[in-house]
């Protein structure tokens, strides 16, 4: 390393512990500016660049740099985003909140060419003004530049396999796999297009089931996840829980329903029109059973969801499922245990006793 | 009712013996509250639990909706009599049952 190598990496040494504190002061920023913007992302990461990687640096190009200040990677942090245009918002507020080294700033995206495939970030140098923050001991954290690196989690995958090939630039590469390289990058690129479709389709798909719900149009609603989810904000056994907790004026207890999803699903259930209807059958049995089991009994709290459970059983038994109709039903919703079959016994037992069977 | 508490340093179990009811179930309550801090698995042995009562239920519910944010809770051999409140009252749902 020649005199002024040297003497650039003797200024990084002095300067060690500030990097340090900036790369922390960046993260913590960025991290509470991405919150605040609700944005979720996989995740920031930060580094310090280690003397051996400064060394390699210095090695190869020290000549460019008249002192430490023009390594504008020394600190450097890292935003992972889900989604392409998740990138695109955390750099906009980026632009805003820090003061952009515009003329060493790149969004690598724009600079690879129309048929072209390749490394895909939003690179920029910046430092942080003092009405962002400011530490008058340490007033040199403000004139450090650190670079802020902005990717997708496909995009990252990508860039840290290529640079775990050890290949600085595409010109290193041999062609038969920056070839490879280059179809990765192309595939990635399609596949993260098409994961931010998938995540807008799916929100679109929310917001017209939410809007038949709200339009009474149940038989035109499959039932799933998003559907029984919306179908449940309208509490449609509310009616029956205040029912069964009259008979001992007990109060309900808030539960998760979501697991009774499956045993509709499995009871042949394609419709929101159908649990409609399976409710209207069956509430008055299922009030009958409730009846049965809790009158005169010491019990003022039950669970929200003991309404659809008592109507998932009757219709069970009305429909002939009989004893292993009832198994099936509580291994579906306790997995399957030795006790099953002694609750689907209790249920048959108690089923005879009000002639539901 | 009996209490035989044994605590490891994230876990604790709790083997309940005779009635868990009105009586009874302020001393569970104030046992939990004594040992569930900083507690990631919290078992309830119910081999020896004879009956339990709504009072009995608030106190399990209780202790549920703290361990949902620190850890898990397990029901553990509970006999019939038990498992029938459990069911008719929908806490099958809301409590984890081995």
């Amino acid at each position: 390393m020649d005199a002024h190598c040297r003497m650039i990496m003797d200024e990084y040494l002095e300067n060690v512990e500030n990097y340090a504190i900036l790369k922390d002061k960046v993260i913590e920023l960025l991290r509470d500016a991405i919150e605040k913007n609700g944005i979720f992302i996989t995740g920031i990461e930060g580094r310090v660049k280690t003397e051996k990687s400064l060394e390699g640096k210095l090695g190869l190009k020290g000549s460019k740099y008249a002192s430490i200040d023009d390594v504008t990677d020394v600190v450097g942090c890292r935003a992972i985003t889900f989604y392409s245009d998740e990138a695109d918002r955390i750099a906009a507020f980026v632009e805003n909140m820090f003061i952009i080294d515009w003329e060493n700033s790149i969004d690598k995206r724009k600079v690879l060419q129309q048929d072209q495939f390749g490394y895909m970030s939003i690179h920029y140098i910046c430092r942080i003004p003092e009405s962002l923050y400011h530490d008058p001991e340490r007033p040199e954290l403000n004139h450090i530049r650190f670079e802020i690196q902005i990717r997708t989690a496909l995009q990252h995958v990508w860039a840290t396999i290529y640079h775990d090939t050890g290949y600085k630039n595409d010109v290193e590469v041999p062609k038969e796999y920056l070839r490879k390289l280059s179809r990765l990058a192309g595939l990635i690129e399609i596949a993260d297009d098409e994961f931010r479709t998938v995540r807008d389709e799916i929100y679109e798909y929310r917001n017209h089931v939410k809007g038949l719900i709200k339009d009474g149009r149940l038989d035109d609603i499959e039932l799933n996840g998003d559907s029984f989810r919306g179908y449940l904000e309208m509490k449609p056994f509310d009616r029956l829980n205040r029912n069964i907790a009259a008979i001992n004026s007990a109060e309900i207890e808030e539960a998760n329903l979501f697991g009774y999803l499956e045993v509709l699903k499995n009871m042949e259930l394609k419709t929101l029109a159908d649990i409609s209807s399976f409710i209207d059958m069956n509430y008055h049995d299922a009030f009958r059973l409730a009846v049965h089991q809790l009158s005169g009994k010491d019990i003022d709290i039950i669970s929200e969801t003991l309404g659809l459970q008592n109507l998932c059983l009757v219709s069970i038994l009305k429909n002939g499922g009989g004893l292993q109709g009832l198994i099936r039903f509580y291994d579906l919703i306790n997995g399957k245990k030795p006790r099953n079959s002694k609750s689907a016994e209790r249920i048959m037992a108690q089923a005879a006793e009000i002639g539901i069977i | 009712m009996n209490i035989n508490l044994n605590q490891d340093e994230k876990k604790v179990a709790l083997e309940i013996e005779g009635r868990l009811d009105t009586t009874t179930a302020p001393e569970l309550e104030e046992t939990i509250a004594n040992c569930i801090e900083g507690t990631e698995e919290l078992v309830f042995d119910f081999a020896n639990l004879e009956y339990i009562s709504s009072a009995g239920l608030r106190v399990l519910l209780a202790a549920q909706k703290k361990m949902n944010k620190q850890g898990t809770m397990i029901v553990r051999n509970a006999n019939d009599v038990i498992m029938e409140v459990f069911e008719i009252t929908g806490f099958v749902d809301i409590l984890t049952i081995e």
